[in-house]
């Protein structure tokens, strides 16, 4: 990682969606601090996975990466490049290099385009070759991806929802990108779907090189698909390390817990199990200090007052909490 | 499994549930029996469209008619066929001896009554008592259900709750007149996994104290392993596996179970490829002849494409429906 220069790298991203109130003589009531100052690397050909309930920015974070949303503050640099400083056809250069898969492959893509048009809009976009031309690379694209050519004349309607991820993934590849942000890729896919689009995303990073941001809440997918694992609870990463580190031995406690809370298919094995109290409170007014402290089982008077940093230790795990990294306690 | 047998609390035989559109009738449930016992804990697992939800839906009465309609069989409650019942006297066995939670703790709940009044309607329609009494079993039913400052909360809306607290409330309301049978069709799908934890631990304490039979539908295998005693595994409309929950997931009979096991990324293991079903499940109006399964299933041989196997006994209460099990022996005496 420190001999070459990270693909992305992210410093202090936030965004805070304002919360407009009054219609005639509208105000600015507050804001939902979606994310908050999040900071991370992506290195090249790897895949950072990202964790967290609903609600924790996991999403957001994403969709700053490639502007989808406007962050409110921060730097997003990719391949030395800051993102955010560009604009117009800089950007778009940019642009066609990172790609995104959604998570609903029935919302994502247009009932009223075939195949063939979806997944040759952005060669159209970004003036790629010809009709001919394009029509060709769609085939290639669709043969990748595991469909058969006669696809392209269809319409979304005609596939399944692991074919519909499949046309998807077809488009994100068009552009031959080099960063694709797989936003929760099969968490709408049944069980048995599930495991034929996930060897096909590591089959397809293996052969184009691609460097992957995937963003789910299930652990045991990221488990199986990360190189490294980010945690976010409320806006914040909590959590940033080498995947078998993090699942050895986690180090936050809501990493801890999020690991304990998940059904295991092994009857007999329950084990020892975290359930924590309560929901995750409203983004619009975090909990002082470290967000976590209203339903952490370790909470000390510090947690409420002093929000941790993001520290590493020796073996580079990143941990925000004051019961790894004790703050330097003046002499009482 | 021939029939039904009325010293069980539930006992389905052969249940048949078709959905008419122009195109045609589509089998959603075809051919399904399976006993319940007081106080057991079933699970239906399946992915979207093996039928889990129409099989509930059938027992529970509330099958959308048209386009859904039984077609055949026979549920068994308490002695009693549920099947020929009127509306009306469906409306005093749900809510008050079969109640039934949903996937969606949102829509769920009616957003213009009070938390209050949603409890207390089923206590008053099913016990015939005052809205006092109604009212001291709601406050009542709110504590056991673990909602903080409960007696406000009767006074409050649904839309002021989060998912976790609404799924509470459908609790609350489904066991306020003890029903002998809760049928849980996916009630933590929707929810976060801290929360799913929370939900969970809640029903297993509540299904132990109220002793009440079980039946939890869900995708969900780890859910499934933690939390029932008995598994049905179903598959386009049919159920392809039967047993305790050890047997199916030490030792599955049927290749579609073993690949559901197969297909789930494991948390304690590193794989670097995870093993998948070819294939997708076939719609329910071009179901192949034979084994549904037989498509995507790599023991598939001539045969299976012409029968229909039944659930072939496989050791004590154990159940798979695949032919490859008639010379299973012969085959591992010989490799």
């Amino acid at each position: 990682m420190s001999d070459a220069q990270p693909l992305v790298r992210v410093e202090g991203l936030t965004k805070h969606f304002p919360i407009i109130k009054g219609l005639m003589f509208s105000r600015l009531a507050g804001a939902v601090k979606a994310v908050d100052g999040v900071s991370f690397t992506i290195g090249r050909g790897e895949t950072l996975g990202f964790v967290g309930e609903s609600g924790c920015g996991k999403t957001t974070t994403g969709r700053m990466l490639i502007r989808l949303i406007e962050p409110t503050a921060g730097k997003v640099m990719f391949d030395g490049q800051d993102v955010l400083s560009l604009q117009g056809e800089a950007l778009r250069r940019v642009r066609r290099r990172m790609q995104i898969i959604f998570q609903d492959p029935f919302g994502s893509l247009n009932p009223r385009m075939t195949v063939q048009e979806i997944i040759a809009e952005p060669l159209v976009i970004h003036g790629e070759s010809d009709t001919a031309g394009r029509a060709q690379r769609v085939r290639e694209l669709l043969d990748v991806v595991g469909l058969a050519s006669y696809a392209a004349g269809r319409y979304p309607h005609e596939f399944s929802g692991g074919q519909r991820q499949r046309i998807g993934i077809a488009r994100a590849l068009a552009l031959r990108p080099q960063l694709m942000i797989c936003d929760e890729p099969v968490s709408a896919l049944d069980v048995s779907i599930r495991a034929q689009v996930i060897n096909l995303l590591q089959d397809l990073q293996r052969d184009f090189a691609l460097t992957f941001l995937f963003i789910s809440h299930d652990l045991g997918v990221v488990k199986h698909i990360a190189d490294r694992v980010a945690v976010m609870y409320l806006g914040k990463i909590v959590e940033i390390a080498d995947k078998r580190t993090l699942y050895a031995r986690p180090g936050h406690p809501y990493t801890q817990a999020l690991l304990s809370a998940i059904p295991v298919p092994k009857p007999g094995r329950r084990r020892q199990r975290t359930v924590l109290k309560g929901d995750v409170p409203s983004p619009i007014d975090p909990p002082s200090g470290c967000r976590f402290h209203t339903r952490c089982p370790h909470v000390m008077d510090i947690c409420r007052r002093v929000e941790p940093a993001l520290q590493a230790d020796a073996s580079g795990q990143h941990v925000a909490c004051h019961l790894v990294h004790p703050p330097a306690q003046p002499s009482t | 499994m021939g029939t039904p047998n009325s010293a069980q609390l539930l006992s389905v035989r052969d249940l048949r549930v078709e959905f008419e559109y122009e195109s045609g009738a589509a089998p959603a449930v075809d051919g399904v029996s399976f006993d319940l016992a007081p106080g057991e804990v079933l699970g239906i697992v399946g992915e979207s469209g093996s039928g889990k939800s129409v099989t509930a839906l059938s027992i529970m009465g509330l099958l959308p008619t048209p386009p859904g309609r039984v077609a055949g069989g026979t549920i068994l409650f308490e002695g009693e066929d549920l099947l020929p019942k009127s509306p009306a006297a469906m409306r005093h066995i749900r809510g008050k001896r079969i109640s039934m939670i949903f996937q969606e703790p949102m829509t769920s709940l009616n957003p213009v009554f009070t938390i209050g009044d949603q409890v207390m309607e089923t206590v008053i329609y099913h016990e015939r008592v005052g809205r006092r009494a109604a009212r001291d079993r709601a406050l009542e039913m709110l504590e056991k259900v673990g909602i903080p400052s409960p007696r406000a909360r009767l006074e409050e809306y649904p839309h002021q709750l989060s998912g976790g607290m609404r799924q509470r409330i459908m609790i609350a309301i489904a066991l306020a007149c003890t029903p002998a049978l809760l049928l849980a069709d996916e009630p933590t799908t929707a929810l976060d996994v801290t929360i799913q934890a929370q939900i969970l631990e809640l029903l297993r304490s509540l299904q132990d104290e109220f002793k009440m039979a079980v039946v939890l539908i869900t995708h969900d295998l780890g859910v499934v392993a933690e939390f029932v005693d008995r598994v049905a595994v179903m598959y386009a409309g049919r159920i392809v596996e039967t047993a305790d929950v050890a047997g199916v997931f030490e030792r599955p009979q049927h290749p579609y179970t073993e690949g559901l096991l197969a297909s789930i990324p494991s948390l304690d293991t590193e794989q670097t490829r995870l093993t998948a079903i070819p294939g997708v499940v076939p719609s329910p109006f071009e179901l192949p002849a034979g084994c549904r399964f037989a498509p995507r299933c790599r023991h598939a041989r001539p045969p299976c494409t012409t029968i229909i196997p039944p659930l072939l006994p496989r050791g004590a209460g154990h159940g798979a429906a695949c032919i490859r099990h008639v010379d299973y022996r012969t085959e591992g005496l010989k490799s």
